[in-house]
């Protein structure tokens, strides 16, 4: 009866998502907004990687989005095709310059060389916690980013990477979104994920009982790492270009926003954060660029520059001040319920 | 449900829980000092002192919480001093805690089946013993509360369904009866002898209730001031002058719910 009841959690986040998927295919929308519904399917996907951690360990980990940038540049190298390399990446090692893989493929390698990339760093920062942990994987996060930056033996160094195909179409994005969500479902659910989860709740607790913290971190921060990788994959072959900035500091805010609003503590949390956030992102981009037409109208000119993160920031405090455990309050999906309610609250009153 | 003739430990010598002349010491305060004691399986050992005695200290000790600054802790003819608290519990050394842990947002029978997971328990295994423990424990109708709902008596019961998850080998409890109504202390007892005599565990049993120790307890170590200040069965050292001096004087001052830090 409770595994039923469990699974009935899973339906909430993947009809959100599905529906995000459909509404920005029929036209429903206006054509030029398709790209914002493939972006914020990316972005569940990069933040419910996150949450796969963070979430379940009570660890934060400001460095998450090194995961996606390896991912990202994994597959976008690896999907130029071989005939454009010589002329893009021309410092590329001899057997990354001399081989392309197809889209599939690439999302395979991003997504492996994520999770491995997490569990070789992981492997020293997972004896952390708290603040100390935080502020390493933050140290992860700088280090990649100015590798990638600067090594032109394996990426673009601090070129941009174009010619990347643009495979990431909302069915992809749409799949990818799901597939993550229902691996981070499948985890929190195994004995794994509640062990982990126990952990977070009370750590002696949990020592008394055999679970040993550290080990059970890791194994969370490499699956993690390795979803981080995928959506890296869906994102660069969403966008079609890169650079080492487009995964660092911006996106690391804007993911974490996307977590806290929507509640670090559940999955319906993050898949809520990563929509609401997106929207309300997508929304002040285009009126910064004078798309959204009764914003020009009211101000006589497009929003100032820089009001989107200001605008997201806002939202994000607001949210914390007044749901200080996120718009979900840290629960998962569940239908209403209001018969049983009624009957909890005449148990408790008798 | 009397004791077999022969206790286990006489045919199987090798089957205890021993600390050997422990101490430790905190910012040169000594909290053990050269404290020695061995749990058998299969017995009960109350564990009794005034607060500050060290009681709590030699369970951390002894369950790998806290390190002694000399001395050995061994499981079962092994060395386990250095052993850290995940480790003792898959090789079947369970605690409860004085004041209670619990895993606050997962229900109650999330928190035994979880412990029990931790040992390396399969998902089905794991929801058999809780249905079992929760049962023996008497809380099977808060089965589905949340952990942090329950009454203070419910916590203590919950900590230690959640110990006896890891089916331990030896299990020490730091005052799991405190704060149980006097009504609910018989129930305490039957489950404390369904542990020893049916489960096979040493139980070293930390209580300040010296009714119930003397009641269950096959046998008594008393600590004062970090030493040991008298062992043995529950007349002779209910007959020591120096316990009652040091320990029954002492409680009868403070009550019986004060409890010492940990």
């Amino acid at each position: 009866m409770t595994d039923r009841r469990g699974s009935l959690e899973l339906i909430g986040p993947v009809l959100a998502l599905a529906l995000a998927g459909i509404v920005g295919s029929t036209g429903f929308v206006d054509p030029a907004l398709e790209n914002e519904f493939k972006g914020a399917l990316v972005s569940v996907a990069i933040v419910v990687a996150l949450y796969v951690f963070v979430g379940n360990s009570g660890v934060v980990s400001f460095g998450h989005v090194s995961f996606v940038a390896v991912g990202a540049f994994a597959a976008g190298v690896m999907t130029v095709p071989v005939a454009l390399k010589p002329t893009i990446t021309p410092g590329l090692f001899a057997f990354l310059g001399e081989h392309s893989v197809g889209n599939l493929a690439s999302l395979a390698l991003a997504a492996v060389l994520g999770g491995l990339f997490a569990l070789v760093v992981g492997i020293p920062l997972m004896r952390l916690s708290g603040l100390a942990a935080g502020i390493a994987t933050f140290a992860v996060l700088g280090v990649t980013y100015n590798i990638l930056n600067n090594w032109e033996k394996i990426g673009p160094g601090p070129l941009t990477l174009t010619t990347i195909p643009e495979t990431t179409g909302l069915l992809q994005a749409t799949i990818g979104a799901i597939a993550v969500v229902a691996v981070a479902f499948a985890y929190q659910r195994s004995r794994y994920g509640r062990k982990l989860r126990a952990s977070r709740e009370d750590p002696a607790a949990a020592r008394a009982a055999g679970i040993d913290i550290h080990r059970e971190r890791l194994w969370a921060f490499a699956l993690s790492g390795a979803l981080s990788g995928l959506a890296g994959g869906l994102l660069v072959h969403l966008a079609g270009t890169l650079q080492a900035r487009d995964v660092y500091l911006d996106l690391t805010f804007l993911t974490l926003a996307m977590l806290v609003v929507g509640g670090v503590g559940s999955l319906w949390g993050a898949v809520v954060g990563a929509l609401a956030v997106s929207a309300l992102d997508s929304f002040l981009l285009r009126a910064e660029s004078g798309e959204v037409g009764f914003v020009d109208d009211l101000l006589g000119k497009p929003l100032w520059g820089g009001s989107r993160l200001v605008g997201v920031a806002l939202f994000m405090a607001v949210v914390l001040v007044f749901l200080p455990q996120g718009l979900t309050r840290g629960r998962e999906f569940h239908l209403p319920r209001l018969g049983r309610r009624r009957a909890v609250a005449q148990e408790s009153s008798a | 449900m009397t004791q077999a003739a022969t206790p286990e430990h006489e045919r199987w010598p090798g089957a205890s829980l021993r600390a050997t002349a422990v101490s430790r010491s905190f910012e040169g305060i000594r909290a053990l000092d050269g404290v020695t004691l061995e749990l058998h399986r299969r017995e009960v050992v109350g564990l009794i002192g005034p607060n500050g005695a060290g009681k709590t200290t030699l369970v951390n000790v002894m369950t790998g919480f806290d390190r002694p600054t000399a001395g050995s802790v061994e499981l079962e003819g092994r060395e386990i001093t250095s052993w850290t608290p995940h480790r003792r519990g898959r090789a079947g050394l369970a605690r409860t805690f004085q004041h209670s842990h619990s895993f606050g947002s997962l229900s109650v029978r999330e928190n035994v089946e979880v412990a029990a997971l931790g040992v390396g328990a399969r998902p089905r295994e794991a929801r058999r013993r809780a249905t079992e423990l929760l049962d023996l424990l008497g809380i099977e109708r808060k089965a589905d509360a949340r952990a942090t709902t329950l009454a203070h008596g419910d916590e203590r019961k919950l900590e230690v369904a959640r110990a006896l998850a890891i089916e331990p080998r030896f299990v020490l409890m730091d005052e799991p009866a405190a704060g149980l109504p006097e009504g609910e202390i018989p129930d305490f007892v039957r489950v404390l002898r369904t542990v020893r005599d049916e489960q096979g565990a040493g139980v070293l049993l930390i209580d300040h209730n010296m009714a119930l120790v003397m009641q269950v307890c096959d046998r008594i170590h008393v600590l004062d001031q970090g030493r040991t200040l008298a062992e043995g069965s529950p007349d002779a050292v209910r007959g020591n002058l120096d316990v009652t001096a040091a320990y029954l004087g002492e409680s009868a001052a403070n009550g019986s719910t004060a409890s010492a830090p940990s």
